[in-house]
């Protein structure tokens, strides 16, 4: 066995893992506060790439203004939406407002089509490009600097909910919606606020895709991957969705290079099932959570 | 004498009924790109047919419907617009949907369909009676490539990188059978999932297998850019082509640095190329100034191929039924298409075997002819 060849591929499956993690974080933290599985996870990642790319590309910004731009935009959508459909939602059944979450991934998908056009667009590169090797084993520096980006923004994340206030009533509220209330925390705000973060770390982690691979309106997709992501992790844990990502992400590139890429998908869903077999929560979720 | 003077009239009002194209169009979708550029492409032709007095009189209609590039809505739009038409000519979206509605065009028996796909399936004048490819299918596409790769470098090593769709597998068997007749080697096959983003390990993949030559087949645009790219920061020397959807040449500028030398198969010319008389590009650089697809040039072409044979097939006195045109359609022989491919073109069965290597000039920010028209066959 080439141990290089290896570690190079597990390198490269860590690097995507954390990407996946990070989108990961961003439906934990709606579902952990609002009990909300937000399908649109994915459109709204899409709509981070393509407002980047309108910031430097239509605006002429710089991209050191624009990456903090889109990441406000994010959180703008997060709150508008949050008000506008989901706080309506409020009371009905779960299934109705994760059909709604649908629509509204459909939705973003036509806004893009309609603004951007359907073409696959390339972001400007703002990736520093020369190739890393750790030791021998070569690792891509996009997909390198992604999950460097990716990481610091998930310990960003982690030190939030744990430290800031707004963290902690998420958390309060995620544990006991009644007894956050009657302590006094505003639950709505919560709501709003969770909504707010996660699409602001999606809009980031659209960006980062985004560069990797180029942009299009249909690279919400990507959203699929990271669902399998959270139901392995615990659709509630944001360290589940942090392993479930780096897990996916090295599955997917160990089956893709010894299997065949064909070979990739199986393999995740495989996994899927077996987890859910054995852990029906998922690895770190919590019991009680519904599952759709 | 009433009847006759009746039967008189009727045949007036049949010369003068239009002729009616119908289309399922992506107009949005993952292929909207296409579906945009086929739609301006085909409405350009017959404006062009139509201004000039349309054939033998007849004007030529042409209803179209957005499918999203989805097979249901496709059939859907087929149904719809056949049944409120009297439907000649059809274009589908989509090797599912060429597939699917095959039986039922055989049914009707009263139009001929050709489409934006180029499926190897579908070049088989047995099974798909009433179709054809406005251009060699994709396992003549690496026909094309492959024998450009056999005289530029014999015996050169080649890897195959493919999406897991329909569109991606097709060419891959036939084509692996025909880089062994032609001497080169097939030294890896990659397969990429639809929609993957990363594909560094894929790209560890290519690497172990040093291939002098790399084909992608079944993509647009990702992950070809990001491939390359790495590729290349890994000192692989590689050379990259591509097959018809992902050779436009906005498209290939998208590509940035890895889009230098970057090379595929193109059965039409280029919107800008001003080499020899081409009356047919000047004309559709004067009716849009700016650039136009390669789809859009598909799109065109289709609409001349299609209403070439409907001229034949009336100008034979012979009635406008399915197997009449597609009869006429193979009739075209050394056919000047007006500058839209390099050399007089024939059909003699489903599809048309000719392309060209380009290869993508970072200068001039344009693909470039690389070679001669290949033909195959011949």
């Amino acid at each position: 066995m080439d141990w290089l060849y290896v570690t190079e591929v597990a390198l490269a499956g860590l690097g995507a893992g954390a990407l996946y993690a990070l989108t990961g974080v961003a439906f934990v933290l709606i579902y952990k506060a609002t009990r909300v599985v937000n399908l649109a996870i994915g459109e709204i990642l899409m709509l981070g790439g393509y407002v980047f790319f309108g910031l430097v590309a239509g605006a002429g910004l710089s991209i050191w203004a624009a990456i903090p731009l889109t990441i406000l935009a994010g959180a703008a959508l997060g709150a508008v939406v949050e008000r506008a459909l989901i706080r309506p939602m409020l009371g009905e059944s779960p299934i109705s407002v994760f059909m709604v979450t649908i629509g509204l991934g459909s939705i973003l998908a036509g806004v893009v089509e309609l603004g951007w056009g359907a073409d696959p667009l390339r972001l400007p590169e703002f990736i520093p490009n020369t190739p890393i090797f750790l030791g021998e084993a070569y690792l891509a520096p996009k997909v390198a600097y992604g999950a460097l980006v990716a990481a610091l923004l998930i310990a960003g994340a982690v030190i939030a909910l744990r430290f800031s206030r707004g963290g902690v009533a998420l958390r309060a509220t995620a544990r006991d919606q009644g007894a956050a209330y009657s302590m006094g925390i505003d639950v709505g705000r919560v709501f709003s606020l969770s909504w707010m973060a996660a699409c602001a770390t999606a809009a980031g982690a659209g960006v980062i895709v985004g560069a990797i691979g180029g942009i299009s309106p249909t690279m919400g997709i990507f959203g699929l991957s990271v669902l399998v992501v959270v139901i392995v992790g615990g659709l509630d844990s944001v360290a589940g969705a942090l392993v479930g990502g780096l897990l996916i992400g090295l599955v997917e590139a160990l089956a893709g290079s010894f299997l065949g890429g064909e070979y990739k998908l199986l393999a995740t869903f495989s996994l899927l099932i077996l987890i859910l077999m054995v852990r029906p929560y998922g690895i770190f979720g919590t019991h009680e959570i519904e599952r759709l | 004498m009433a009847g006759l003077a009746l039967g008189a009239v009727e045949a007036r009002a049949q010369a003068q009924e239009d002729i009616v194209l119908g289309g399922s169009i992506p107009l949005t979708g993952v292929f909207a790109f296409a579906g945009v550029g086929i739609h301006a492409g085909i409405q350009d032709y017959l404006k062009i047919v139509n201004d000039a007095g349309g054939i033998k009189g007849r004007k030529i209609k042409y209803v179209a419907e957005d499918t999203g590039y989805k097979v249901d809505a496709s059939v859907a739009a087929f149904n719809k617009i056949t049944s409120q038409n009297k439907v000649t000519l059809y274009y589908g979206d989509s090797t599912g949907f060429a597939k699917t509605i095959n039986p039922e065009l055989e049914r009707k028996g009263t139009m001929i369909m050709a489409g934006a796909s180029f499926a190897s399936e579908l070049n088989d004048p047995k099974k798909f009676p009433l179709q054809f490819l406005p251009g060699p299918d994709y396992t003549e596409m690496f026909g094309i490539l492959m024998r450009h790769i056999a005289k530029e470098k014999p015996g050169a090593s080649i890897a195959l990188v493919y999406s897991d769709t329909e569109f991606g597998r097709d060419p891959i068997a036939p084509g692996e059978k025909l880089a062994t007749e032609l001497g080169l080697k097939v030294v890896e096959k990659i397969v990429t999932p639809p929609g993957s983003v990363d594909v560094s390990t894929e790209v560890l993949k290519l690497r172990r297998a040093r291939p002098d030559y790399t084909i992608f087949h079944g993509y647009v645009l990702a992950p070809i850019p990001e491939f390359i790219q790495q590729a290349k920061q890994m000192g692989m020397q590689s050379r990259f082509m591509g097959t018809f959807w992902s050779m436009d040449n906005s498209m290939v500028q998208q590509m940035g640095e890895a889009a230098d030398g970057f090379m595929g198969v193109m059965p039409y010319r280029y919107y800008y190329d001003k080499e020899g008389t081409s009356p047919m590009l000047d004309r559709i650089r004067q009716m849009r100034p700016e650039y136009q697809s390669t789809a859009y040039m598909q799109g065109f072409l289709t609409a001349m191929l299609m209403t070439e044979s409907v001229k034949r097939t009336l100008d034979a006195g012979k009635e406008l039924t399915g197997a009449n045109m597609k009869a006429s359609l193979n009739t075209i022989k050394d056919f000047d298409t007006g500058g839209i491919i390099g050399v007089p073109i024939s059909i003699p069965g489903n599809s048309l075997p000719v392309g060209r290597i380009y290869r993508f000039d970072a200068k001039q920010k344009q693909m470039l002819p690389a070679s001669d028209w290949i033909q195959l066959g011949k």
